[in-house]
């Protein structure tokens, strides 16, 4: 038996009796009065008004059927209308055979027969009743979204494993929803108006998935997720759905993403199904021409390959099958180009796979945390690296390495990398950290305070990334920072006065104005390197001098310049 | 005064009725004056003599329920009998039925 709540909370719940005749109330109340607190009603109308100055806190209604005026059909109708009433149980009392059937298909949860069963009875059919509403109650508010009635993440998958369960032989669509660019709704025309389109949203499922005996459920946001019978197609859902929508946007199905896993594969947990239509649905993400996108062979590859990442990992980081690769920094504003620092970059040699960018599995280390262990490694490996090169060449080639926004949260983070410079005999300025501007973003107070006193201990730190759209100009001003990296993007298309060289322009502009050294990197052709070098870039990184390489070659370049670098060093 | 022996002889199964009141002697006792207020009865009649049956129907229903769960069998009787008559509006004579009801009725409000 389930442990009532009033036991363990010594809550004496509200019970109301509607009956027209005196006696019979007194007698249920004589029934119940022990273990409620008992209410009465001589009529429907009154009874309404009771349930309504009680707002909510009856938890049950003993009604007779048969009342002048207002009988208790009406009652149970109004009831049904009314949200606040319409989730009170309801116990019909009646002597008639016929009135039960009906009761109960208006609503009632049970029927106590006149004239009454013996008391244990209609107390334990009191109870019962009201245990199951309340039951009922909590599961509808724990299993459902607040905002738009859809079903969670949770009992969205485990109602996908009980229409699979019945329906075993009915193919169904995995469908993501997305809606691009909702956050911009959000900010642009406030919260209220982006939640009237959730909720546009959610009835436009939710009258799909009825007409197609489906289920549907808010994930998050702006994500949605659908799980239908292969019947209409992807195109035909996206009508639904714009069509549903289209008070909130302007062009609803090009604002709309849907990504589709055909006929799910039910071997797969509901989870991994509904991973691959989010997968479809993430791969048009920016691709605002294409509104429906299937998972497919391309994107199962992409998946398996992925997941064989992943496993490896562990095994990966043990084995030591990681290395870092060196690419080297040339200041080109001097007489001649000099070669002044370099970057390091990580590296997977697998080793069934072969070489894997990071591109391919950073993200991976990302979602699963292992992302810091990473960055650390690079870190001790650089250091070392440079204590190598002074030992050997007796000159210092400063390293840059990359810190991540984790990192710097992390507390012990200033006292790991002053203690890994230390150990390998440097100064704090000889391993050069990397911060993306995207970091300053978030928090953007603490990492600011961070950054200062790492400047104050002797570490350069240098912005990457920076152009790519996330600081305010009034942010700029106060960041503290020892070198600006322009955004990769910028640099591909450069051409002479086009607008991406206009945007390095201005760049070069704030970094003056900031009194910072500029790197340009991702310079590949004698073109982008002139315009560049002419528009009074300070560094450059890229093919144009040197693709990233190992330490062993890194050192030849090393060699054949030493003479220089330390005549620049002096 | 209305005591259970009364109603024993009377004819009420007061067992059932004592039941229903959690065998509390006093409360079940303190309902039956209720049950015979004259007001119920007369509102069956006086319908039937206008020809309103359906409120003639309302009238012996609500009745029926009280004398059931107080387990007034003789008064039961004859109001289940009109109920039943009056459920499907039957047009005949409710004399005999009506005399008996009040007869039952007054026999027992006589203690009262």
């Amino acid at each position: 038996m389930n442990e009532f709540a009033d036991e363990r909370l010594n809550i004496k719940r509200k019970v109301l009796v509607v009956d027209d005749e005196i006696v019979n109330r007194q007698m249920l109340g004589k029934i119940l009065g022990e273990d409620y607190e008992v209410h009465y009603a001589s009529n429907g109308t009154e009874a309404l008004e009771k349930l309504r100055d009680e707002s909510g806190l009856i938890s049950l209604m003993l009604l007779d059927l048969m009342m002048p005026e207002k009988d208790g059909y009406a009652v149970m109708e109004e009831m049904k209308a009314d949200k606040e009433l319409a989730s009170i149980p309801v116990i019909v009392l009646t002597s008639e055979r016929a009135a039960e059937v009906q009761s109960l298909q208006k609503g009632a949860v049970d029927f106590i027969p006149k004239p009454y069963d013996m008391p244990e009875v209609i107390k334990a059919r009191v109870k019962r009743s009201i245990e199951l509403s309340e039951k009922t109650n909590v599961i509808n508010a724990t299993q459902s979204d607040a905002l738009t009635g859809l079903f969670n993440r949770e009992y969205f998958y485990e109602y996908v494993g009980l229409l699979d369960h019945y329906n075993p032989d009915i193919k169904m669509n995995a469908l993501a929803v997305n809606i691009n660019r909702f956050h911009l709704i959000n900010d642009m025309r406030g919260r209220k108006f982006g939640n009237d389109l959730l909720i546009a949203m959610a009835d436009a499922i939710r009258s799909l998935v009825r007409e197609e005996h489906g289920i549907g459920s808010r994930i998050d946001s702006d994500s949605f997720f659908l799980y239908l019978p292969v019947h209409k197609t992807p195109e035909e859902i996206l009508t639904v759905l714009a069509n549903g929508t289209e008070a909130y946007l302007d062009n609803p199905r090009s604002r709309i993403r849907l990504g589709v896993y055909e006929s799910a594969d039910r071997a797969l947990e509901p989870e991994r199904r509904f991973d691959r239509a989010l997968m479809a649905c993430n791969s048009i993400r920016k691709n605002y021409s294409t509104q429906i996108a299937y998972y497919d062979e391309v994107m199962h590859k992409d998946e398996a390959f992925s997941e064989r990442l992943i496993n490896d990992i562990g095994k990966a980081l043990e084995e030591k099958q990681f290395c870092v690769f060196y690419q080297a920094k040339f200041a080109i504003q001097e007489e001649k180009d000099v070669m002044s620092s370099a970057e390091a970059l990580i590296r997977w040699k697998h080793p069934d796979l072969g070489m894997i960018r990071p591109d391919q599995f950073i993200p991976l280390f990302e979602e699963n945390g292992l992302v810091q262990k990473l960055d650390r490694f690079v870190w001790r490996e650089s250091a070392a690296q440079i204590k190598a090169w002074k030992d050997k060449f007796g000159i210092v080639i400063p390293v840059l390495v990359n810190v991540s926004r984790i990192d710097l949260l992390e507390t012990d983070f200033i006292d790991e990398i002053s203690g890994i410079v230390r150990s390998n005999g440097l100064n704090n300025e000889d391993l050069l950290l990397e911060v993306t501007e995207s970091a300053y973003t978030e928090n953007s107070e603490q990492i600011v305070e961070i950054v200062n006193r790492l400047r104050g201990l002797g570490f350069k730190v240098e912005m990457d990334d920076f152009g790519s759209g996330y600081s305010s100009l009034n942010m700029l001003s106060s960041l503290p920072i020892d070198a600006l990296k322009l955004d990769m993007g910028f640099i591909r298309n450069i051409h002479n006065n086009d607008k991406d060289m206009k945007m390095v322009e201005l760049m070069m502009d704030i970094a003056d104005f900031l009194s910072v050294p500029v790197i340009a990197e991702g310079v590949e052709e004698e073109e982008q390197y002139r315009l560049l070098k002419d528009a009074g870039v300070d560094l450059i990184q890229g093919y144009y001098f040197s693709k990233p390489v190992p330490a062993e070659e890194f050192e030849y370049m090393i060699r054949e310049r030493v003479d220089s670098l330390k005549e620049r060093e002096k | 005064m209305i005591t259970l022996d009364v109603l024993k002889e009377f004819g009420a199964n007061t067992d059932e009725g004592m039941e229903r009141c959690l065998n509390e002697e006093g409360f079940y006792l303190s309902l039956i004056p209720t049950a015979l207020e004259k007001e119920g009865y007369l509102k069956i009649e006086d319908s039937i003599k206008a020809g309103k049956l359906d409120e003639a129907f309302e009238a012996a229903h609500a009745l029926k329920g009280v004398l059931s769960n107080l387990a007034l069998s003789p008064i039961l009787k004859p109001v289940s009998e009109i109920t039943e008559l009056l459920r499907a509006r039957t047009e005949t004579d409710y004399e005999p039925y009506l005399n008996t009801m009040w007869e039952q009725r007054d026999k027992l409000a006589a203690y009262i």
